[in-house]
């Protein structure tokens, strides 16, 4: 792992005690230029995680708690009539300031506000009153949903949540991570102990280091391979969109680039599936005895992975 | 139950007035079977079914009531109220409307049924018990039938006069003299032959009965002896099915679809290759052949012209074609003609183009015996120089590609010897790679998994000394593998995957 990239996980982990890695894999979808669904019961600190990535990275932190009257004018802004020059003057809002931008509760805005926000993230600009404002670089989105309580909300439709690079869940920290947090928060807020170690441009010519990784063909083939089979099995009704093999693709180039190679392996495209994948497959109502990670699972133990492919290909050859 | 009964009584009656009308033997035997038969306890079982209570542990049948309830409409349903009857049949619908209390008819709209619930297993089990009840019956029946004829002298002269009937028989084919019964020849042969078949039919029941696999072999053994004995042999149709019944009983289980298909099949196959290779003598072909010889007969009286009678065999036949070739040139179509037919004869006692089929087979046959005895080595060989040339690899120019083939020999060797984990990615192979290789072997194998991975997927090409590495990896496979490999792995290995030179 390169150095940088080391100290910004040893930041973030005094704020977040014991999820190294989540933090890792939060940290390779930051590379991979994507954004990121956290879905998880209330309380196990993803708002905490979002705030110290940001200082750890220096980037510009905007937190917008989505309830069901924030309005899209409220993320992209509007224009106002200015008396004094008599025209109209456009005021940013939250997200043009912003590098990381926390959707706390996304599925409680409004389908509007959702939309808005789902158009900020795939362009990267607003649009206002017919002009386009360009959003900072780098530009993420870390939304949070909850599995709990629900009623009363507007769960993220299917095609919004295909825009999500990976979905990911925090989980309860085990019992020596609970105690050291415990322990820790006894006089000062961890937060505050979080220092900035990399600037912004320094993350952004990482991710383009990133972008650069090699990915041979024999992965290339693989991850077609596991998409394709998605969409033939039996149980799933819609299977992984080509957005999805894109951003396979992606992540599994950046998880490379994280741990100091310069090409895709098959194990960087098997660690990162679940996650990209596991938000992108809906299963059919009569496959009941199947849950989306088993389907995925089985995915990966039978499609062939490039390492036995090519090894048969020269028996064949 | 009632019907059972009744039909019996008949047959009794039946019995009696016969007998009384004609007292002979028949007329005795039928009386004495339909006053004995009710006293056997397993034919009253099989003649009067549920009137005999299930011997032993049979589970008691779960009855269970069900209420089918018709829409009582009509007003003959339902009748007024009296005291005692039991609430739940007022029928409070109609009370309502007539503003009384009514009650349904019990009797007569209310029909119990009865459904008798069984596992699936239990109902087998009885199924299966309910036969061999019957079995058992059906060879008390058999016995009785026997024994009672048996008492009857007409009966058992009967048998010796069959029995010596079965000897004339057998003498007039076979060169051997029996010891015949003293019986007069005349006997009425009727009552023995029931006899005879009821004891069979017992002897073959039982064998079903016991279906001890020995027992029905033991039967089917002495009927091909007695068969053997006597040198007369029952025709094919009585004789099949007896001994496929013999067999049935004598197999474990109930033959399945399967066998019993293949075994079809190949029967088959045996018939139509017979059919095929010797048809037999055909009608058609009979009659072109006598059409022949007659006509062979007709040139034979033309050329020997006094000569009446129709040339058989060789002389004769020599003897034609001398006079033909001496009577010149005027007799030349006649023997054209000749030689046309002793051809024709020779070809006509099978279909023609069974001598094509015969050639194509004689030809396969050759063919497979040059090809095959060569087959095995092309075949290595080939292995051999794929081998070879994976080989040549090793020492590729090319690092990368020369890590890869290496590394692709380890996994050749490690699948061929059971060490392999499938689909897998190679370095989590190292887990199942920790029994059974030598000590610190794992580690080294991941590490050149994660050379290959670099040497499969980089852009980069790799260090020499990762070519050495690798290499030295493969030594140590081979050794380790070799020396674990038994007699027959080792062969494998060498000849047929070519991994060890």
């Amino acid at each position: 792992m390169r150095p940088q990239l080391e100290n910004v996980l040893r930041e973030v982990e005094k704020a977040i005690v014991g999820k190294r890695d989540v933090i890792e894999k939060i940290l390779t979808a930051l590379l991979a230029e994507g954004h990121i669904l956290l879905d998880d019961v209330p309380g196990v600190g993803k708002t905490t995680l979002a705030v110290a990535l940001s200082r750890a990275v220096g980037l510009a932190f905007q937190r917008v708690q989505f309830t069901p009257d924030v309005l899209p004018s409220d993320l992209v802004g509007f224009s106002m009539y200015d008396k004094a020059s008599s025209e109209f003057v456009y005021r940013p809002g939250a997200l043009n300031a912003a590098n990381l931008v926390l959707g706390d509760e996304i599925n409680r805005a409004s389908s509007k506000t959702q939309s808005a926000l789902l158009e900020a993230m795939e362009e990267r600009q607003v649009t206002v009153d017919g002009k386009s404002y360009p959003l900072k670089s780098p530009f993420l989105v870390i939304a949070t949903e909850n599995s709990v309580g629900t009623a009363g909300t507007q769960h993220l439709p299917y095609a919004q949540m295909d825009r999500f690079l990976v979905r990911l869940s925090l989980g309860y920290p085990d019992y020596e991570a609970q105690m050291a947090m415990l322990r820790d928060r006894q006089a000062i807020n961890p937060l505050e102990n979080v220092s900035c170690v990399m600037s912004a441009e320094e993350l952004l010519s990482l991710q383009r280091e990133a972008r650069a990784v090699t990915v041979k063909d024999a992965i290339l083939d693989y991850i077609t391979r596991l998409t394709m089979a998605s969409r033939a099995h039996e149980a799933v009704e819609v299977g992984i969109s080509p957005r999805g093999a894109l951003f396979i693709d992606r992540m599994a180039k950046a998880r490379a680039f994280l741990e100091n190679r310069d090409y895709v392996t098959g194990g960087d495209v098997q660690a990162v599936f679940r996650d990209v994948c596991a938000h992108r497959v809906l299963l059919k109502e009569s496959a009941r005895e199947y849950t989306v990670d088993q389907v995925l699972d089985e995915l990966l133990k039978k499609v062939e992975n490039p390492d036995r492919r090519g090894f048969l290909a020269g028996l064949k050859k | 139950m009632r019907k059972r009964w009744f039909a019996y009584a008949v047959w009794l009656l039946l019995a009696a007035c016969l007998y009384f009308f004609e007292n002979n033997t028949g007329t005795r035997v039928i009386l004495a079977c339909a006053l004995l038969f009710p006293l056997i306890p397993p034919l009253r079982g099989a003649l009067f079914g549920a009137d005999v209570p299930p011997e032993g542990k049979a589970p008691e049948p779960q009855t269970v009531r069900v209420f089918v309830c018709r829409e009582a409409d009509e007003p003959g349903d339902v009748r007024a109220y009296r005291p005692g009857d039991p609430i739940r049949r007022i029928h409070w619908k109609l009370s309502a409307k007539k503003d009384e209390l009514l009650i349904r008819e019990t009797a007569a709209e209310t029909e119990t049924v009865q459904a008798e619930q069984f596992g699936a297993s239990s109902a087998d089990e009885l199924k299966n018990r309910s036969r061999k009840r019957l079995l058992r019956a059906l060879i008390c029946a058999f016995l009785l039938c026997a024994a009672l004829l048996a008492l009857i002298p007409e009966a058992n002269h009967g048998a010796q006069a069959l029995f010596n009937r079965l000897f004339a028989a057998s003498e007039s084919v076979n060169a051997y003299v029996y010891d015949r019964f003293p019986v007069p020849e005349e006997q009425p042969v009727f009552l023995a032959a029931v006899l005879l078949t009821a004891a069979l039919l017992a002897l073959v029941l039982t064998a079903f009965l016991l279906k001890r696999r020995a027992a029905a072999l033991c039967l089917a053994a002495a009927f091909a002896l007695l068969q053997a004995y006597f040198g007369l042999s029952f025709p094919a149709w009585i004789n099949i099915p007896l001994y496929g019944c013999l067999a049935l009983a004598a197999l474990k289980r109930p033959l399945g679809r399967g066998p019993l298909i293949g075994f079809c099949a190949a029967a088959l196959s045996v018939a139509l290759l017979t059919a095929l290779l010797c048809p037999g003598v055909d009608a058609a072909t009979e009659a072109a052949s006598e059409a022949v010889r007659d006509r062979l007969s007709r040139i034979a009286q033309q050329i020997t012209g006094s000569v009446s009678e129709a040339p058989e065999g060789e002389t004769e036949t020599r003897h034609i074609h001398t006079r033909s070739l001496e009577a010149g040139d005027n007799e030349a179509a006649t023997d054209g003609e000749f030689r046309l037919v002793t051809v024709e004869e020779e070809q006509i006692s099978q279909p023609y183009w069974i001598n094509y089929l015969k050639i194509a087979l004689l030809l396969l046959l050759s063919a497979a015996l040059v090809i095959l005895p060569f087959a095995p080595f092309v075949l290595l060989n080939a292995r051999k120089k794929k081998a070879q040339e994976i080989r040549k690899a090793f020492a590729s120019e090319n690092v990368n590609e020369a890590v890869c083939a290496i590394f692709r020999q380890v996994i050749a060797w490690l699948s061929e010897t059971g060490f392999g984990a499938d689909n897998r990615l190679y370095r989590e192979w190292a887990d199942t790679l920790l029994g059974g290789m030598p000590e610190g072997y794992a580690e080294r194998f991941s590490r050149c998994a994660e050379d290959y991975e670099e040497a499969a997927y980089s852009s980069h090409a790799l260090a020499e000394e990762k070519r050495r590495l690798a290499m030295d990896l493969l030594k140590e496979t081979e050794t380790a593998l070799w020396k674990a490999a038994g007699r027959k792995q080792r062969l494998r290995l060498k000849y047929w995957m070519c991994l060890y030179e």
